[in-house]
């Protein structure tokens, strides 16, 4: 008997529970579903803040009436990865191949069964309310408002090595061996199409793996190849919607230049004129966005230059980046968060990771650390910024990242972290973290999760008391900040790195969605009773 | 049992009035390798050891006697001398020299009814008591030793409240600075500097300083030691560096390679001072160890091994040596003080990463049955200057094997220490063993005369990272293997058979046991009235 299980013997009460039910209907006058969309109004409160002539502040609470308007109807996805043959690619292919045929695979411990633990869209769940009798109900996000099945998600892709994606996830190291040998006739026939490559933007040693590379050099024609692809994927399948994601190598920063990338139209032209300074990564972008498809950056380069942003905002494209927040990261921005929110002061970080794929084998190269290390370095600023009692202006925990390459790890990740706070008194905590995990085992239901998410959010539209008509959103998503190192945000939204909180950014909005207020913590139905006299 | 003093009783040792002699059978194993076979022959061959007895006032001056290191042996020696105990939050805390071997650690002697007796190393060969060492050195930076002690940020504040008064006397003399090898960090530290760029001038005045020191002081002998900052490595030139004769040369003509640590150690093997280089650089170019060889002076170096580097030649050797495959080896280090300072720049950290990434190639040549030739595990090294943790160093270390059937093992370990408490016992140790090896002199049965060891002390391995040994020599990075090596020279020079923890003894059925030791007996008294002259044997009695 575990320690668990003991509790629960004495315990008489029923603290929470989740509903697997398909889904869940929210009723009242603020919300209605309709055959093809359900939709909610919600009053939205904000409080601006306002430093008076004395200096003191003032709160306002202000009120926005918002009308939200969501299709029922989930879209045929497609998916296509930029770097499909690499670990991430073949692992989330595996993943959605295993989990739609239900392959099972025996390992030292037994007969294993396929899921997407992981995954928020498939096995998160938000707290809905509470029962008569006291108990909170959680309910998975999918109950809320129906999402892409991931079974049913088609795949496809571009990859500069030709391997296809049994070999490649035979080169991965990442699943089992029985496993695999299941996947492979499946997998066989899945082969990359060729990939952008330019040697200016990865580094040296990726050259061997280049043997799968579109032939011209002319970036507008690129493009245009580009394109064509993405048309005969979506014709091919029959698909409604196709989101482009990159998880490819990291690039170099591309270096951004007036009348180069610094306008969409500029843009344009430097990719007509075959301008250095456009990588490959951008014209995956601008390729996309011109097909009308989502795109994704997951890695920490500066593919979204400023004319690519708006590019995307003309043509109404969702893009979202940069950097898969995976590992380290993601934790760094939970451990952080709790000890600032503590009212701990962080002196030291100082993390080290160190990896043996072919992600890191790149990330040898100077030119292509330098995004890599900016993305990680930039997670706690906004952390640290909120608590001007502990930090004064500027002020900055020392922070130190290392991410080495050691082959013999192969895909498996190594972290570890030390953390120096200060405490009462100025007394010391230190805190000693190790963490050890598949990288792309990690990165695959991110993946997942982004393309399931932006095919709903482009089923919704708004309107505010205001607005005559529905506009979708704005095009650079930040609500799925919560996946991203360096979230995007659109002009004027500040960054939010705190993990909680940008899960809680999620889970309101498919609230809101519903016509259901923000959850808020506070029970205070039962901290002030309601007593009838 | 433990007990601090003992005498040995043996024909094979001679107690004099200045001297201990000893008689000593050095058992080897020679391998002859032919035509794929190994035939493994048995040597013996007799060592004369002679130690002196009587030990000298000694003198130690640092380079970089300001720095953590310096203060920090500094304060230690003097709370240990005048027995000042302070205050922690914990209680009252008495000096003392822990983390040393001379002072802390022992060996076993041998049993006593079947019980093994311990005594301390230092109650072996009488050793120089490290409260009479009279201290002095150089800095590149004039603060005086109490402000030194105070910037370290080592002692505890009530110990450094008590030292102050001593410690403020103690005033560093200016040093050698040549901004090429050493951080652009550094510069603003640089306000005690011997003027001029003349290094002939330069070795001039480190010389007359030894002297003057050895007069004020009056102390018999010096021993100098490098504790200030790592140096780039000096590109090793023909002409240049690579003879005595260049070496000097080249400092009379300021050659630019030539280091401020090459400087010193030149100064002090002109001296006849013993010279330990305490950091990784390469202070010991040919040239120099030539100098020291012709002039007979001992030398020893490279870089403290003090903490993970210690901790790390220990484990490889546990893994190797029980049949595991260490596959690789992440070593990441952070810390504060002005060493990771000048460490952040990127000439000096490489000749600390060389020092470093050596210390596991002997364990894994050792074994051919885990490593292809030319394998070896993944090993990196990183150091990293994080400001806020002070002296106070971090090493997180992940070592992953392979163990059977292609299973994984892996260790993580969280290492913190002080930096300077970790170095500087093993300063005092550094320091001991060379005076002591300075006492000690040898011959074998052909050899008429006594001499004493290769001027390249190769005995002070187990206290550096990347241990300089005699050319031919192969180089011990294993911890155990190097503290076995002190263990035994010490028992040689009073007879003593080195300890093979074989424990036969222990190991027989109790009927033979007699009849066993009286046959061993019978066979090594036999064995001696073979191989020695009965002539010897009565004069190292006399």
């Amino acid at each position: 008997m575990t320690d668990n299980d003991a509790w629960r013997a004495l315990s008489h009460h029923n603290i929470s529970t989740v509903t697997r039910k398909k889904n869940c209907k929210v009723s009242g006058s603020h919300v209605s579903y309709l055959e093809n969309e359900v939709r909610s109004s919600l009053k939205l409160q904000r409080t601006l803040v306002q430093t008076l002539p004395d200096g003191s502040l003032q709160a306002t609470p202000k009120e926005l009436l918002y009308e939200f308007c969501t299709k029922l109807k989930p879209s045929k996805l497609g998916i296509m990865q930029v770097g499909w043959g690499g670990n991430n690619g073949s692992t989330v292919t595996a993943g959605i191949v295993a989990n739609r045929e239900g392959i099972c695979w025996e390992t030292c411990k037994g007969m294993e069964e396929p899921n997407l633990f992981g995954s928020l869209s498939q096995h998160g769940t938000l707290r809905l309310g509470i029962t008569s009798d006291g108990t909170d109900v959680f309910v998975p996000f999918k109950s809320l408002l129906p999402l892409v099945e991931p079974k049913d998600i088609v795949l496809g892709g571009w990859d500069i090595s030709s391997y296809n994606l049994a070999e490649a996830m035979d080169r991965a190291q990442i699943l089992e061996p029985d496993l695999k040998r299941k996947l492979r006739p499946l997998l066989e026939s899945m082969k990359p199409l060729p990939g952008i490559f330019d040697e200016e933007f990865i580094a040296k040693n990726q050259l061997p793996r280049a043997d799968n590379v579109i032939q011209t050099k002319n970036k507008a024609q690129q493009v245009e190849i580009i394109r064509q692809d993405i048309r005969k994927f979506k014709q091919q399948h029959m698909l409604d919607f196709v989101v482009v994601i990159w998880t490819a190598n990291s690039e170099r920063y591309s270096v951004e230049l007036s009348g180069v990338n610094d306008t969409a139209e500029n843009l344009l032209n430097a990719i007509s004129s075959n301008h250095k300074e456009v990588s490959p990564s951008t014209l995956y972008a601008v390729a996309s966005i011109l097909e009308g498809c989502p795109y994704v950056n997951g890695s920490p380069q500066n593919t979204l230059v400023p004319g690519c942003i708006q590019l995307a905002e003309e043509n109404q494209v969702f893009i979202v980046g940069d950097d898969f927040k995976s590992g380290q990261t993601k934790m760094k921005s939970v451990l952080v968060d709790y000890l600032v929110g503590s009212g701990m002061k962080v002196e030291s970080m100082v993390t080290y990771n160190h990896l043996g794929n072919n992600d890191m084998f790149q990330l040898t190269d100077g030119e292509m650390w330098k995004p890599k290390s900016a993305a990680k370095s930039r997670v706690i600023e906004d952390i640290v910024g909120s608590n001007g009692t502990l930090y004064k202006e500027d002020e900055m925990p020392d922070h130190v990242v290392v991410v080495r390459y050691v082959s013999s790890y192969g895909d498996s990740k190594s972290d570890v972290s030390e953390y120096v706070t200060r405490t009462f008194m100025n007394c010391p905590y230190r805190t000693v973290m190790y963490n050890n995990c598949l990288d792309s085992a990690l990165c695959a239901p991110l993946i997942i999760d982004l393309a399931i998410f932006i095919e709903l959010f482009h089923r919704v539209s708004y309107r505010t008391s205001d607005m005559k008509a529905f506009a979708p959103m704005h095009p650079v998503l930040s609500a799925l900040s919560f996946y991203m190192k360096i979230p995007r945000t659109p002009v004027g939204e500040p960054h939010v790195n705190a993990l909680q909180r940008q899960r809680a950014c999620i889970e309101n909005l498919f609230r809101a969605l519903v016509g259901l207020n923000g959850e808020d913590n506070l029970f205070l139905e039962t901290k002030f009773p309601y007593i009838s006299e | 049992m433990f007990l601090q003093n003992f005498k040995v009783e043996s024909p094979n040792v001679f107690y004099g009035q200045d001297h201990i002699e000893s008689q000593y059978d050095y058992n080897t194993t020679e391998v002859v390798v032919s035509e794929g076979t190994a035939k493994a022959v048995p040597k013996s061959q007799t060592f004369y050891f002679k130690t002196k007895t009587r030990v000298p006032k000694l003198g130690l001056l640092l380079v970089g006697w300001g720095g953590n290191n310096g203060s920090t042996v500094t304060g230690g020696i003097i709370a240990n001398r005048e027995g000042i105990s302070w205050r922690t939050k914990k209680g009252v805390q008495e000096p003392n020299y822990f983390g040393s071997i001379t002072q802390s650690s022992t060996i076993r002697l041998g049993t006593c009814k079947g019980e093994d007796v311990y005594v301390p190393l230092k109650s072996l060969l009488p050793m120089v008591n490290p409260n009479d060492i009279e201290i002095g050195g150089w800095d590149i930076n004039s603060a005086d030793l109490a402000s030194a002690m105070k910037r370290a940020q080592v002692f505890d504040y009530d110990l450094q409240r008590q030292l102050e008064p001593y410690m403020s006397k103690l005033k560093p003399m200016p040093s050698i600075y040549y901004e090429d090898f050493i951080a652009a960090n550094q510069a603003d530290r640089a306000d005690n500097v011997i003027p001029g760029k003349d290094k002939k001038k330069h070795l001039e005045h480190i010389r007359s300083d030894i002297r003057k020191f050895k007069e004020e002081k009056k102390v018999d002998k010096v021993i100098v030691l490098w504790t200030a900052n790592t140096e780039r490595f000096a590109e090793v030139m023909a002409g240049v560096n690579d003879t005595a004769e260049n070496l000097l040369k080249s400092i009379e003509e300021s050659h630019p390679e030539i280091a401020p640590s090459t400087i010193f150690a030149v100064a002090s093997i002109l001296e006849g001072c013993a010279f330990i280089n305490g950091s990784p650089q390469n202070t010991f170019v040919p040239g120099c160890i030539e100098l020291a060889v012709e002039k007979k002076v001992f030398i020893g170096g490279d870089d403290f091994k003090s903490g993970q580097t210690k901790y790390k030649s220990m484990l490889v050797d546990y893994l190797v040596s029980s049949g595991l495959k260490p596959l690789s080896i992440a070593s990441y280090n952070h810390l504060g003080n002005n060493d990771g300072k000048n460490l952040s720049s990127q000439r000096q950290f490489r000749s600390k990463e060389i020092s470093k990434s050596n210390v596991v190639d002997d364990m894994v040549a050792s074994n051919d049955i885990l490593f292809k030739p030319g394998e070896h595990p993944d090993h990196i090294v990183v150091i990293k200057y994080v400001p806020a943790v002070g002296d106070s160093k971090r090493a997180l270390d992940e070592y992953t094997s392979e163990i059977f059937m292609g299973g994984q093992n892996v260790i993580v370990s969280h290492n913190t220490c002080e930096d300077s408490l970790l170095a500087a016992p093993l300063i005092i140790d550094l320091v001991l063993m060379t005076e002591l090896a300075q006492r000690i002199e040898y011959r074998t049965g052909t050899m008429t005369e006594y001499t004493c060891f290769h001027p390249v002390l190769s005995l002070l391995s187990f206290m550096l990272k990347a241990p300089m040994v005699p050319d031919g020599t192969p180089v011990v990075n294993a911890l155990f293997k190097q503290k076995a090596c002190i263990d035994n020279i010490l028992r040689a020079c009073l007879g003593l058979p080195p300890e093979n923890d074989m424990r036969l003894e222990h190991k027989l059925h109790p009927g033979c046991l007699d009849k066993a030791f009286i046959d061993t007996e019978i066979q090594s008294v036999k064995r001696k009235g073979d191989s020695c002259n009965e002539q010897e044997h009565s004069e190292l009695r006399v």
